[in-house]
């Protein structure tokens, strides 16, 4: 698998939109299919001489989830602020819809939708303000714009809530305020960080169930996550990172299986075979089981598994597929 | 003109500014309930009150009585003020607390436009709440508690407002430096007290010693002070509007590419 820019996989096949709005004009898609929303090359950011993003590059097409994942400080943040221009590159290119960002920041910035990790609606406003005002901070102003507020507002739910101040509301409906921000100017791409963190199972569901209708609308969509089965059913791709660098990009089942392994063995750490376990996985050149919690985790491929079978048939043991928590785990055991 | 002015003039900047008149112009009724009781206050207080206790005075070779001296030193110190206050306090809280900037800084605003959008509004409230001085002083005219020459009063207005901007720049300077909120007090009783009362506002500032003179040749607010009087006590145009006018725009050069830098680098992290 490749260190560098990834390629974007078949795109999803589109759902029927039935009566609901549609968050881009057909217009502004792309002129051809492969044409990638975003392109990021080599991007290199220092903060205080340390390289925080080092050589990271995307590539994302319409109607694509991109996740970006990655322990803290791997550099996810710093790596979407570099392409929505909230930061500058000290090296590396970021074009959008074919524009350069350093070339024409405003051209490329009214093409994308920024949902940051923190809460940054504007408290001073309601819900409805919000999206009014946040229209105001672009350039072709976004047309017909208090009807469009209006068809957002009922589109995430928040028509209810249209004319409260946005912290009276509980953390999913501000998450769909900002989601709803970001969205006012009819952007081709989205920036996502972290965008169901603290929130409870069901309102996660509900921002999973909105960014996946964002994606069937045709929006490119970049997103960080801590959240492993957010990554996995959401992303078409996946781009790992740490310490600043990309180790692997892919599909999430071919990220898994090339940085974690085709399967996870799953043992009690207590069991007295445990030592035996380790042993063998040295002698045969596996790395060193993984201790988490209470159990042992050993990843092998097919014939590695059929040969522990042989060897360790009598021992009770439960083999699963790798998740993204493994990966996360073999992350932070390399670093 | 370097990218740093030409902000003032871009559209993203107007927005900001746009923002904050709306949120303003939404509470101005409670808003501008203190910026106009204060003159009213101070004045009869002050100018009043304890003028009462004072004899007229000779400014410039002119008699004139505390409360007349002190009408012109109230605009100055309230556009300086506002302004420094706004640009500091205010803006501090979107920029730290409220996450107002960030939000800004995820559309096509920039952090150029966030600073202009910032200074110009600290410039616009603190030229409000001097009309609202202007106003009470033009009741305590005629009332014929005040004689004043209001023939230069169109030009106080401008004035007041390009004071207002400079004096916002040094407030978003502190803005930029100040390490929390429960540190506002240092720029308060370093800059703000020290620099609004010994500028010629509230008392007549003169002496011999190269160090006062040195203070009151250098201090853009007391040139203001001084030429706002020279306007509304004499009628009279000073070198001191030139002179503040000079000083005011060298702050603004000096300050608000350095401000832009400083916030770069705490709100973004970067420079």
């Amino acid at each position: 698998m490749g260190m560098s820019a990834m390629t974007g996989a078949a795109l999803p096949e589109a759902a029927p939109r039935g009566e609901r709005i549609a968050l881009m004009p057909a217009a502004d898609h792309p002129s051809t299919p492969d044409e990638p929303i975003l392109l990021a090359e080599g991007l290199v950011k220092r903060f205080a001489g340390r390289r925080a993003v080092d050589g990271v590059g995307l590539r994302v097409r319409a109607g694509q989830v991109l996740g970006l994942l990655g322990a803290n400080g791997a550099g996810k943040t710093t790596t979407l602020r570099l392409c929505y221009g909230f930061l500058r590159p000290d090296a590396g290119t970021v074009r959008v819809a074919g524009i350069d960002r350093r070339a024409d920041p405003e051209a490329a910035a009214r093409r994308v939708g920024v949902c940051t990790q923190d809460d940054t609606f504007d408290t001073d406003f309601t819900v409805r303000g919000n999206l009014e005002q946040v229209g105001r901070y672009f350039r072709p102003r976004p047309p017909a714009l208090k009807a469009r507020v209006a068809a957002l507002l009922e589109r995430f739910g928040l028509d209810r809530h249209a004319d409260a101040k946005p912290d009276t509301l509980s953390g999913g409906y501000r998450r769909r305020l900002m989601l709803a921000r970001a969205l006012v100017h009819e952007p081709r791409l989205l920036f996502l960080d972290e965008p169901t963190t603290g929130l409870d199972p069901q309102a996660r569901l509900e921002v999973w169930e909105l960014v996946d209708a964002l994606r069937r609308d045709g929006l490119g969509i970049v997103l960080t996550t801590h959240y492993m089965d957010e990554a996995e059913r959401l992303s078409d791709e996946l781009v790992v990172l740490r310490e600043g660098r990309t180790v692997a990009t892919g599909p999430p089942r071919a990220v898994l299986g090339d940085l974690v392994g085709e399967h996870v063995l799953v043992l009690d750490a207590r069991d007295p075979a445990a030592p035996a376990v380790r042993e063998w996985a040295r002698q045969t050149g596996l790395p060193e089981p993984a201790r988490v919690l209470a159990d042992l985790h050993l990843a092998l491929d097919g014939p590695g598994l059929a040969r522990f079978g042989a060897r360790f048939g009598d021992l009770r043991f439960e083999v699963r597929s790798p998740t993204l928590d493994d990966l996360f785990l073999k992350l932070a055991e390399k670093s | 003109m370097t990218p740093h002015y030409r902000a003032a003039f871009r559209w993203q900047s107007r927005a900001v500014l746009g923002r904050h008149l709306t949120v303003y112009r939404r509470n101005w009724h409670t808003a501008a309930l203190p910026p106009l009781l204060e003159p009213i206050i101070l004045l009869l207080a002050f100018g009043v009150g304890l003028g009462g206790f004072i004899p007229e005075f000779a400014w410039r070779g002119r008699p004139v009585s505390y409360l007349a001296y002190l009408a012109p030193g109230m605009l100055a110190y309230t556009a300086f003020m506002t302004a420094f206050f706004q640009a500091l306090f205010a803006a501090y809280i979107r920029m730290h607390y409220q996450k107002t900037w960030e939000g800004q800084l995820v559309t096509q605003v920039r952090l150029e436009h966030v600073v202009w959008g910032e200074v110009l509004w600290a410039a616009t409230l603190g030229t409000i709440y001097a009309l609202i001085v202007t106003v009470v002083l033009a009741g305590f005219t005629l009332a014929g508690w005040l004689h004043l020459h209001w023939a230069g009063a169109p030009l106080i207005l401008p004035l007041l407002f390009l004071a207002a901007l400079a004096f916002a720049t040094l407030g978003l300077l502190f803005t930029a430096l100040v390490p929390g909120i429960d540190h506002m007090s240092i720029p308060f009783f370093l800059v703000i007290m020290p620099l609004g009362f010994a500028s010629s506002t509230y008392f007549p500032m003169e002496g011999d010693s190269p160090w006062t003179r040195a203070w009151l040749a250098l201090n853009p607010l007391h040139h203001l002070a001084e030429g706002v009087r020279f306007l509304l006590l004499a009628g009279e145009m000073s070198h001191h509007l030139a002179a503040a006018c000079g000083l005011f725009l060298l702050m603004i050069l000096a300050l608000v590419p350095l401000d832009e830098r400083l916030l770069r680098r705490r709100v973004l992290g970067e420079g």
